[in-house]
């Protein structure tokens, strides 16, 4: 049934009457090998700063949720205003399982991807129903409802303080240590987040995706099967995004509906998504990272940074159309660049 | 008979597009769809391609029900369009997008991604577009935007090509271009061909069959020199006057 071979540098699998390929290319290894080098010693650089560690972890998991929010965005061809219910699903998952009945994070985990993969194929109907705009207003809409549900049934949820004493993600016995594996865990988590969209999107489900973003009625003339990849493609982001939502629940052992399903949250996802590159993944890493640390750079400078906080990104966004990651792929070859746009159709 | 359409009628609101219309396309025919503007020529062609779903009626393909199935599956069994103001993937590049139709289309076992991207430049080189496969499909011409719409169809693999108004647009020697590339296109690929055109020149040259629309009812049928000289067909286009 399965049949593997290694040919001119490059594995094909034959699967019944599909064939894969999966391509082994030395020559193009240097700069992911850089790039994980130097993400590596980060948390060593900073090992005797918790305030760091505690910045880079946050901003890798903002990465994590701008990476499948790129990919999102690309292969659904609508704009997702609301990936903070997905954050709120996994982490009220995680919270509630671990405090109810004392399950570490590896336990949770399952449980969190599941909810994520229900409440991801319950809404994705949404995909193929709304259009344009009022896909955007519909998701905008929807981790306000759950807000509203955590103050409802605040004793489940604890809608005003949230939830504490979740079991913390790694346990070491020294409290500095386990900010250094922490910061390790989400870097992993981010990295194979990277890979796992990186392969989707050179795959020919990523040329599917790219097609429905562009025109998705002449793709399905064309033979694809618009409302089936949309799904699929909806589905697994949201999964994605709830196992973020599981890291920062385990990370701080805390877990509010009020810090996480507000717009507050939501736009600066959505920030880091355009003034990284607009849906280019990588550009989303450098989005994260810039957006977070201007956020604590400013925070120096007293209340002021409320305001001048907005105000740089707004300069950003108007001044690099095609965002920071833009800049470096200017003068690069480029076979696919998706632009983000809201439908009014 | 490859391509039957029976009794179909497509209403909009109050207004019939498409009412009582029967079609045939044989194997290896060229059909041509003429009429007046707002006859219902682009409406039959996006019923057939299952774009829009028909009132009453059935069509069959290939001695195959396809009435209201849905455009992929239409697409996949081997009926393939062009638009009639092109529509490219504009962000994609020319190679890209036609490698989209290699995939999507047809079912072909054991077709990888790099081989897909193979087939698509076989179908750009057919049209004369290779030396563009690089380029950003938003920055074409509109002739090669139509060239490309072509190849689009040609990598589905179908057997039946709806060409809608390519010459639409074009100067002379383009449109003389775009006419060889059809009829080689229709010789090397072995498909049938429903065009819709404006320009009675080439309907009259090219095609074995024209049949005549006018209010989304079929007026007349025959060969290129039987309609033209239809009282009905010259009352429809020039007027009563004229007949």
């Amino acid at each position: 049934m399965v049949r593997v071979e290694h040919k001119r540098g490059r594995l094909v699998f034959h699967i019944k009457d599909l064939k894969l390929e999966w391509a082994i290319e030395p020559r193009y290894w240097r700069n992911p090998l850089l790039a994980v080098g130097g993400l590596a010693l980060l948390p060593i650089f900073f090992s005797g700063r918790p305030d760091m560690l505690t910045l880079i972890t946050t901003a890798t998991v903002y990465a994590c949720i701008a990476i499948s929010m790129g990919w999102q965005f690309v292969g659904i061809g609508r704009l997702n205003f609301g990936p903070q219910f997905f954050v709120g699903i996994g982490g009220f998952t995680a919270a509630l399982l671990s405090i109810h009945l004392g399950w570490g994070p590896l336990q949770t985990l399952p449980i969190v991807i599941l909810m994520g993969l229900i409440f991801g194929l319950m809404l994705s109907p949404l995909t193929t129903i709304a259009k344009g705009l009022y896909f955007s207003v519909i998701t905008l809409i929807l981790p306000l409802v759950f807000l509203e549900f955590t103050y409802v049934y605040t004793g489940i949820f604890r809608g005003e303080s949230g939830l504490s004493g979740i079991a913390p993600l790694v346990n070491l016995g020294m409290v500095k240590l386990n900010y250094v594996v922490s910061c390790y865990l989400s870097l992993v988590m981010m990295l194979v987040f990277l890979y796992i969209v990186d392969k989707i999107l050179r795959s020919r489900i990523g040329l599917y995706a790219a097609a429905i973003n562009d025109d998705e009625d002449v793709a399905n003339t064309m033979g694809l099967n618009i409302n089936k990849w949309k799904i699929v493609c909806y589905t697994i982001s949201s999964a994605m995004i709830a196992v973020t939502g599981w890291f920062i629940a385990h990370y701080f052992s805390t877990f509010a509906g009020v810090t996480y399903l507000p717009l507050a949250f939501m736009l600066k996802i959505l920030l880091m998504v355009m003034v990284g590159g607009r849906g280019e993944i990588y550009g989303s890493v450098v989005g994260a990272y810039f957006v977070a640390s201007l956020e604590k750079g400013l925070t120096a400078l007293g209340p002021i940074h409320h305001v001048l906080f907005p105000i740089i990104l707004l300069i950003l966004l108007f001044t690099l159309p095609e965002g920071l990651y833009g800049l470096y792929r200017r003068h690069k070859y480029r076979e696919y660049f998706p632009t983000i746009r809201v439908r009014k159709r | 008979m490859l391509l039957n359409m029976q009794n179909v009628t497509k209403h909009f609101g109050g207004v019939v597009a498409v009412s009582n219309l029967s079609l045939s396309i044989k194997q290896g025919e060229i059909v041509g769809l003429i009429g007046p503007n707002g006859a219902g020529k682009t409406t039959v062609m996006n019923v057939i391609s299952g774009v829009y779903k028909i009132d009453s009626g059935k069509i069959e393909f290939d001695g195959m029900d396809i009435t209201n199935k849905a455009p992929h599956e239409i697409c996949q069994l081997g009926i393939s369009r062009t638009f009639q103001i092109p529509r490219p993937f504009p962000d994609m590049t020319t190679l890209l997008n036609v490698a989209v139709g290699v995939l999507c289309g047809k079912h072909r076992p054991h077709m990888s991604f790099g081989d897909a991207l193979l087939d698509a430049s076989h179908c750009l080189e057919f049209v004369g577009l290779f030396g563009k496969r690089n380029t950003l499909a938003r920055d074409l011409t509109l002739y090669e935007l139509r060239a490309l719409e072509l190849a689009r169809t040609l990598a589905t693999t179908p057997k039946v090509i709806m060409i809608d108004e390519v010459m639409a647009g074009l100067n002379p020697a383009e449109s003389l271009r775009a006419i060889k590339l059809i009829r080689r296109m229709i010789d090397e690929y072995h498909v049938s061909v429903l065009w819709i055109e404006h320009v009675m020149k080439v309907i009259m040259e090219a095609t074995d069959r024209v049949e005549v629309l006018h209010h989304g009812e079929k007026i007349a049928s025959g060969t290129p020199s039987e309609v033209a000289n239809d009282p009905k067909v010259i009352q429809a286009y020039l007027g009563a006057r004229y007949a």
